[in-house]
């Protein structure tokens, strides 16, 4: 059997911040520093990755989406994008529509849902900050890229249950980070101190009864204590393989963090050393098919 | 001590449960419904606080350290109404492992699937679930599949709706309801879809044994266990022996 060449569902690529492709300046991402996407196609070239979902970094304003836009549309068979939305935006439909109108961008990533929330307080859904972000989603088949702040998470389920026909991916193994856990290690990548299984398991696992949500094998490095495997991340990585299956489970690469360490193919291959007994369909579901199948990518025939 | 009846017996034999109504009336009920609520209240902005930091869960508000506050929950341990029934299941060697005072909030989701609590290379486990308040059918109640503690039962599918779980059965109950469950036995929460949160708590017990036994689990409250078959409960004591 042809294995069929893999999707990357998650990663980020940046330019020096210039005033062709504007983009802010963090610890992380100092104005000496780039991930092209030139870098990017290295390396899916040599591991056999044949598309990848670039997922914007640098700023959440309009400009700084500019590089991104410049690679989709460099290479439209090969990419598709996830864009950004500022917190304080006053008309988010306005720019997701903008964002979205060459089809190219197909979704936008939210880790602020405007929580905290108190979950024994009931909830105002349609008075939430992002209920219309997530309203023009469904209106739009935008898909919905989440990685929320633990503060958050009493609202998910709340979101989620509102909106099945919006497509959700979460990002980095379901987790939600808590504040003041985020960091940047000396390699320039993110460090979560958050302990596996995450303690917001209890308001995100059960959401596998939604046909609509979907899952990243991703972010490993982030959360382990230990090194590549990340044998500590492995139980918890089986748990969404067993509620979730592999149909909807997705592998990203985190591309640029992990390119030192542990390096783009080891991403990879830490699926199977995580998932040992993974039969060859459910291997294809994540590293690609369900990605392809579920993001609509080019020449999807899944 | 009050014994089990037959009829309680052969149920937890054969299905796993025993449904005790009333187990908690009057002052006894109120008393637990005061102290649930004011720790509840003492103790919500740290689990706020936790949430927000990712330390603690927001499926649910387990209010910590129970015993050192209120002496309310410590009576709940050899209550009358259930002590005897799990003297019986445990041949009198009943040891207790933890209280969990939880609150479930309204949800669209559970915080938790199908599952039994330990293998059955476990020592005997038990769990008793207490209403505090009246748990409606759609407001997160006790759920079990009777016959699931057996050894030869199962196996059972990882189903994604909790209500598509063969054979089970729902336990909503008034305030005072006791349900006592072997806990290798698969059980989970339903959806809380009302807008009240469920209270309830629930006492973990296991059979003797010498590994489980922890003589500092509860030393920070010895002085106010007064009994020796208190003392003995709370692994104090070596369980069995006299009074």
């Amino acid at each position: 059997m042809t294995t069929p060449p893999f999707v990357d569902a998650h990663v980020h690529v940046f330019a020096r911040p210039s005033a062709e492709f504007p983009r802010l300046v963090n610890d992380g991402m100092p104005a000496d520093r780039q991930a092209t996407v030139e870098e990017l196609l290295a390396q899916m070239q040599a591991h056999d990755v044949a598309q990848a979902v670039l997922v914007q970094t640098g700023g959440n304003a309009l400009e700084h989406h500019a590089y991104l836009r410049r690679c989709l549309a460099d290479h439209p068979d090969k990419f598709r994008g996830i864009g950004l939305i500022p917190a304080d935006c006053a008309d988010p439909e306005r720019h997701m529509d903008t964002l979205a109108a060459k089809g190219d961008i197909i979704g936008f990533r939210l880790t602020d849902l405007g929580g905290p929330f108190d979950p024994l307080q009931p909830i105002d859904l349609r008075g939430s900050r992002t209920y219309p972000i997530w309203k023009r989603a469904a209106e739009k088949d935008y898909v919905l890229w989440l990685y929320p702040r633990a503060g958050d998470s009493p609202i998910l389920a709340f979101l989620v249950d509102a909106f099945p026909q919006v497509r959700v991916v979460f990002n980095h193994l379901m987790v939600c980070v808590g504040d003041g856990t985020f960091t940047w290690d000396d390699q320039g990548r993110p460090q979560v101190a958050m302990t596996m299984p995450p303690i917001t398991r209890y308001s995100t696992l059960r959401l596998n009864g939604y046909e609509n949500v979907c899952v990243h094998l991703s972010g490993q490095y982030a959360f382990s204590r230990q090194a590549w495997p990340y044998a500590d991340t492995a139980g918890w990585q089986q748990t969404l393989l067993r509620d979730f299956g592999a149909e909807r489970l997705m592998w990203g690469s985190d591309f640029p963090w992990i390119v030192g360490d542990p390096g783009y193919g080891r991403t990879l291959a830490g699926i199977d050393a995580s998932l040992p007994a993974l039969c060859d369909e459910q291997r294809q579901g994540i590293l690609g098919a369900t990605a392809r199948r579920f993001l609509r990518l080019p020449g999807a025939t899944d | 001590m009050i014994a089990p009846t037959p009829h309680q017996r052969l149920q937890f034999i054969e299905e796993g449960y025993v449904v005790v109504d009333d187990a908690l009336v009057g002052d006894d009920l109120l008393r637990l419904q005061t102290a649930f609520d004011r720790c509840a209240a003492e103790s919500r902005a740290e689990w706020l606080d936790g949430i927000c930091k990712g330390t603690r869960p927001a499926g649910f508000f387990d209010i910590p350290s129970p015993f050192e506050r209120d002496d309310a929950f410590i009576d709940l341990i050899d209550h009358p109404s259930w002590y005897g029934l799990l003297m019986d299941f445990t041949d009198n060697e009943l040891i207790l492992l933890a209280p969990q005072v939880r609150v479930l909030p309204p949800s669209p989701i559970s915080y938790v699937g199908w599952h039994p609590d330990v293998p059955q290379t476990n020592p005997l486990h038990i769990k008793v679930q207490i209403y505090v308040d009246d748990v409606a059918r759609d407001q997160g109640p006790f759920c079990y599949v009777p016959g699931s503690h057996k050894s030869d039962a199962g196996p059972y599918p990882r189903v994604r709706r909790l209500e598509s779980m063969p054979g089970h059965r729902v336990f909503p109950g008034k305030a005072g309801t006791a349900i006592l469950f072997n806990s290798y036995g698969w059980h989970t929460s339903m959806v809380n879809s009302t807008s009240r949160p469920r209270k309830s708590i629930i006492l973990i017990y296991e059979k003797w044994t010498e590994g489980r036994v922890d003589a500092d689990r509860y030393a920070g409250i010895a002085d106010r266990l007064k009994t020796p078959a208190r003392q003995r409960l709370f692994s104090l004591k070596p369980a069995g022996g006299g009074p």
